[in-house]
């Protein structure tokens, strides 16, 4: 696992066009969104929006179930939510990027510092709770602009 | 000169001294223990005097001059008497005899030409010994009561009054003694006169050196604990602190007077009742020291504040040395020292008093610094809590929130693409529960709010609290947990039911939240004591002993509890004591980690009646 981790992170060193694709014939992958949050309801909500705007969605209840999901399904985009228990969002971020995966992370969160744990945790951007519903699809769809969903 | 002859001479050199030493403190300052203290060495003097010029003028004394001398040395242990009935009360009957033994003797010295016989010498002596040892028993009982500075002048006086009973009784022995003896015995009264002498010197007029020297231990052990006393739980404390320093500094009793700006008072406890009492600036004597901001004495306070003198005389205070406590221009109140008698070294008082009150000023500047930085540390943390549960209570608004917002939004988006899709039912649930949810956080807050100004529980009713609990157990959703109910007999009491009901199903969902799925919530209803009694009983996670005192705090929260597991605010139990309290009654809880845990609650069954 780690080493495909290390290959996923060395194709974007060298500044290849993402690498990751499915299907045959050179078709664009659709984008992969990973949601991360102790709230099921939030959770339930966010998947069902992106999913009906045709991105891949995956969603984990804690941190563990994340990096779990995240060895074998490799997301184009994590959306993390900061206060967990068990483990929280700056251990969630800290365990993938110690696996090397530089997979873009948003911040999602109702507590007012949202854009400085952003940038604690080095996150590509942050939505603050409650967010509308444009303000989230607006937010994936920049952090997921080489694999626009079809 | 013989040593003999010196030690004559310096005896009575001294003796003169102190008499010199007393008669201009007793012109500026007249009280009854100076004018005795004065008639009494006075009286030595003269005697002094007339032993001295005698033998200067060459002449053989007149028979009146003798007859006069005598009467004058049987009067010594009377006057000394009187010193003694000055600081302390000497019964009425014990003065009325020996007035009545000195008026005999000297009627008889008077009337009788001839030397006194022996008998009349016998009786002089042993009434001048007997009543010099009653006045040295006196002063060394007095001595004993006294502290301080008092105590080693009175231990003085008490060594010097011996020594002149010694001498007295000695030189009247003489006179049934034939050489050599004789001389021998006189010898030995000269060194007994001299010791007497140097011991009143030492108690009636010490040189301000060895006053300094006897204030040093008392001071020191004051200012020892100065450093201290500011740091004391309480300002009370403090006072009581400084006036058991100020009364062993002195060997007098001793109060402190606080200001108080807001109601132009002193409040001190009032001697002899110790009940508290407000003095008016310039009331009693204490109030004239803080008017004046001066040290005010009064050795007869009855006279001097005649307006009061019922209050002096109930206390039984017969001496007041006041002195005002002053920090940099800042009033704080006042020190007042008092004795049931004029202390008999009053004036040497004054200028501790002064000090005593300047470092009760110093002492208490501090503690009123200290209360103030606490003051602005507890705003700012009440101003910290208030943005905490803000910020806490916006965070805990929001999530369901974002639900809400985000699934309404979407459920309309589809609505107007797709006006013919069936509905988002999933999606509905959502909002529905999550709007739930934020109603019951929002009635959370409100009552939160509500408790702070102590308006939680509303009309009251007769309230049958078995059935109520019944009741709230019935309307439960089915779950996993298994909640039994035990109602031993009827528990009927006056309460506010909405309330009732909110406390037992905040404690049952509580019960419910931190204990597995499958495990039992047992609730029970009886009556012990004259008190209505509901437990809840989980098989929970259970709450460390630590957090047991402090669970029932607004936001606290067991520290086993993961504040991101479980929702809520930590407003529940906070809200449930509220409502125990609000009723009269009381709220606590038993646990043991990893058994689970049992709330109690005691009500009165009684309205108006508040449990201990």
């Amino acid at each position: 696992m780690m080493e495909l981790w290390a290959g996923h992170g060395a194709a974007e060193e060298r500044g290849l066009e993402r690498p990751l694709r499915t299907g045959k014939g050179g078709e664009r992958a659709v984008a992969r969104v990973l949601v991360v949050d102790d709230d099921p309801s939030i959770l339930d909500t966010v998947s069902s929006i992106l999913t009906s705007e045709g991105y891949q969605v995956m969603s984990a209840a804690g941190g563990e179930e994340a990096l779990a999901l995240s060895r074998t399904w490799h997301p184009t985009l994590v959306l993390l939510d900061m206060r967990m228990p068990v483990m929280d969002g700056w251990a969630v971020a800290r365990a993938f990027r110690e696996s090397g995966s530089r997979v873009p992370i948003v911040v999602m969160t109702a507590a007012e510092n949202a854009a400085r744990w952003a940038d604690e945790i080095g996150a590509a951007g942050h939505l603050a709770k409650p967010f509308a519903l444009d303000e989230l699809i607006d937010c994936v769809a920049r952090h997921t602009v080489d694999e626009k969903p079809n | 000169m013989s040593a003999l002859e010196l030690t004559t001479a310096l005896t009575h050199a001294i003796y003169v001294l102190v008499f010199l030493l007393v008669l201009p403190r007793t012109l500026r300052q007249f009280t009854p223990a100076h004018f005795d203290m004065t008639l009494f060495f006075g009286v030595v003097a003269l005697i002094i005097l007339e032993s001295r010029i005698m033998p200067l003028l060459g002449v053989a004394p007149p028979a009146w001059v003798s007859d006069m001398v005598i009467v004058l040395f049987i009067s010594l242990p009377y006057l000394l008497l009187r010193l003694v009935d000055d600081f302390t009360r000497v019964p009425a009957v014990i003065l009325r005899l020996v007035e009545l033994g000195l008026l005999a003797f000297a009627v008889v010295t008077v009337a009788i030409d001839a030397r006194p016989s022996a008998f009349v010498t016998l009786g002089i002596v042993a009434y001048v010994a007997l009543v010099s040892l009653y006045c040295a028993v006196r002063i060394i009982r007095a001595a004993h009561r006294a502290l301080g500075v008092t105590r080693r002048r009175l231990e003085a006086v008490s060594l010097g009054t011996i020594l002149l009973g010694a001498d007295l009784l000695a030189m009247g022995l003489m006179a049934f003694l034939i050489e050599p003896e004789r001389t021998m015995v006189d010898g030995f009264t000269q060194l007994l006169a001299l010791g007497s002498a140097v011991a009143y010197y030492v108690g009636f007029a010490p040189p301000l050196v060895l006053r300094r020297a006897w204030q040093a231990p008392e001071l020191r052990a004051l200012l020892t604990r100065a450093a201290q006393l500011p740091r004391l739980p309480t300002t009370l404390d403090i006072v009581r602190e400084l006036e058991a320093g100020a009364a062993a500094s002195t060997g007098s009793n001793a109060r402190i007077g606080l200001w108080h700006e807001d109601d132009l008072v002193l409040r001190m406890w009032e001697p002899g009742t110790d009940e508290l009492v407000e003095v008016k600036a310039g009331q009693f004597i204490a109030g004239r020291a803080f008017e004046r901001q001066a040290v005010v004495y009064s050795g007869d306070p009855q006279k001097d504040d005649p307006e009061n003198a019922a209050r002096y005389r109930a206390a039984g205070v017969g001496a007041v040395l006041a002195a005002p406590i002053t920090a940099g221009g800042r009033r704080l109140g006042v020190l007042v020292l008092f004795a049931a008698r004029p202390p008999i070294f009053a004036v040497s008082d004054r200028e501790l008093a002064q000090l005593l009150a300047d470092q009760a000023a110093v002492i208490l500047e501090s503690r009123a610094l200290i209360d103030h930085a606490a003051r602005v540390k507890a705003q700012e943390e009440a101003t910290r809590m208030k943005e905490d549960f803000v910020s806490a209570a916006a965070h805990d608004l929001k999530t369901p929130l974002t639900t809400v917002v985000a699934q309404a939004e979407f459920l309309e988006r589809k609505a107007l693409r797709d006006p013919s899709a069936p509905p988002d039912v999933p999606g509905l649930r959502r909002i529905v529960r999550e709007s739930k949810r934020l109603a019951a956080l929002v009635t959370d807050l409100l009552d939160a709010s509500r408790l702070e100004q102590g308006r939680l529980v509303g009309e009251r009713e007769p309230v049958d609290l078995g059935a109520l609990v019944s009741e709230v157990v019935a309307r439960q959703h089915p779950g996993a947990h298994v909640c039994e109910v035990d109602v031993r007999g009827a528990v009927v009491g006056t309460y506010d039911r909405r309330r009732i009901e909110q406390l037992v199903q905040n404690l049952v969902e509580n019960a419910k939240k931190y204990s597995p799925d499958s495990a039992r919530v047992r609730l029970a209803v009886w009556q012990q004591d004259g008190e209505a009694r509901i437990t809840v009983r989980d098989e929970g996670i259970g709450i460390p002993a630590s957090d047991l005192p402090t669970i029932f705090e607004r936001f606290a929260r067991a520290s086993n509890v993961d504040d991101r597991k479980f929702h809520g605010m930590g407003l529940g139990l906070y809200i449930c004591r509220g409502i125990a309290e609000e009723h009269g009654g009381r709220i606590w809880a038993e646990s043991e980690l990893g058994k689970g845990t049992t709330f109690h609650v005691a009500l009165p069954l009684r309205e108006g009646r508040r449990l201990n």
